[in-house]
């Protein structure tokens, strides 16, 4: 696993798998900004679409796709050098109240008209205001654990902390000024 | 950001530069046009898969090549009129004007021409 700087201050990284052409955010843009894999994404997901958005139409699906996926697009271009990551990214458990070690964390598009956002961006927070994306997706479902697609989000970013843990991307002393810095 | 954790990913950066930015920056200048060629990709792969019809197909209707059809059905071709009237031909759909004009537009040539 490689990774690619986001952004020129440290604060944002994204994952690069083994032998990958690019990291997983050009990969998750590039997907949702494509009218076929959008079409087969929402054709074989049609029931979830429907019952928890009440969309019937696959053209609104894929045209609110590409709209919001240029929104979190335009948000990361023009994230500002001292932006607060933090504010960004969430705890990806919504009942998690406390910071946890190289927590799993997500972000979305908060406002939009009509319904709410179904797009996902999936990190394991470093530090604080610091990040590394592994993934996202079209999160139709309540929980992650429903579908196959964003149960394999879920085991990505376990993985990525898995990885981050084993290689010693955070060692001892690192992990006591985390858990100082956090309490 | 401790030294320890940026040294670490420093050093595990990819050898090859991300495109990213430059794919992202690239789809926010162009993002008016590039909206209408991705519905329009989508109301012609809905057609297609409606029809059964394959790219080559589409392609041979439209006195074009198999590479061409790819790009157009990617959303990120500017296409011309006479682009869209051959797609509109080959899959008999309406892409540039709304249904309904064009079914306005046959009753009212028809009156015009009774």
């Amino acid at each position: 696993m490689k990774f690619d700087k986001i952004l020129e201050n440290n604060t944002l990284w994204a994952i690069r798998g083994d032998n990958a052409d690019d990291n997983v955010l050009q990969l998750l843009f590039q997907h949702w900004s494509d009218p076929e894999w959008l079409i087969d994404f929402f054709m074989d997901n049609m029931s979830d679409l429907e019952s928890y958005f009440m969309i019937t139409d696959i053209n609104q699906a894929i045209y609110d796709t590409i709209e919001d996926s240029e929104r979190i697009q335009c948000l990361i271009l023009d994230i500002s050098p001292d932006a607060d990551l933090d504010k960004l990214f969430r705890p990806l458990n919504n009942s998690r109240t406390s910071e946890m070690l190289l927590g799993k964390e997500k972000a979305r598009i908060k406002e939009r008209p009509n319904h709410a956002s179904w797009l996902r961006l999936y990190a394991i927070k470093l530090e604080p205001g610091c990040y590394i994306i592994t993934g996202g997706a079209i999160k139709l479902t309540r929980t992650m654990q429903e579908r196959e697609h964003t149960l394999r989000e879920l085991n990505k970013m376990e993985s990525v902390r898995n990885f981050l843990i084993n290689e010693g991307a955070i060692d001892a002393d690192g992990l006591m000024d985390y858990l100082t810095e956090i309490q | 950001m401790k030294q320890k954790t940026l040294e670490y990913l420093e050093a595990h950066k990819s050898e090859t530069p991300s495109r990213w930015r430059e794919e992202a920056e690239w789809r926010r200048a162009n993002a008016s046009w590039l909206r209408h060629s991705q519905m329009i990709a989508v109301k012609v792969l809905l057609r297609m898969k409606q029809e059964h019809m394959t790219q080559k197909t589409l392609a041979e209707r439209m006195n074009c090549t198999q590479q061409y059809v790819s790009k157009i059905l990617k959303g990120n071709e500017n296409m011309s009129l006479d682009t869209l009237t051959k797609l509109e031909d080959a899959l008999n759909i309406s892409l540039i004007l709304p249904e309904e004009k064009m079914a306005y537009s046959d009753a009212a040539l028809e009156e015009v021409f009774a």
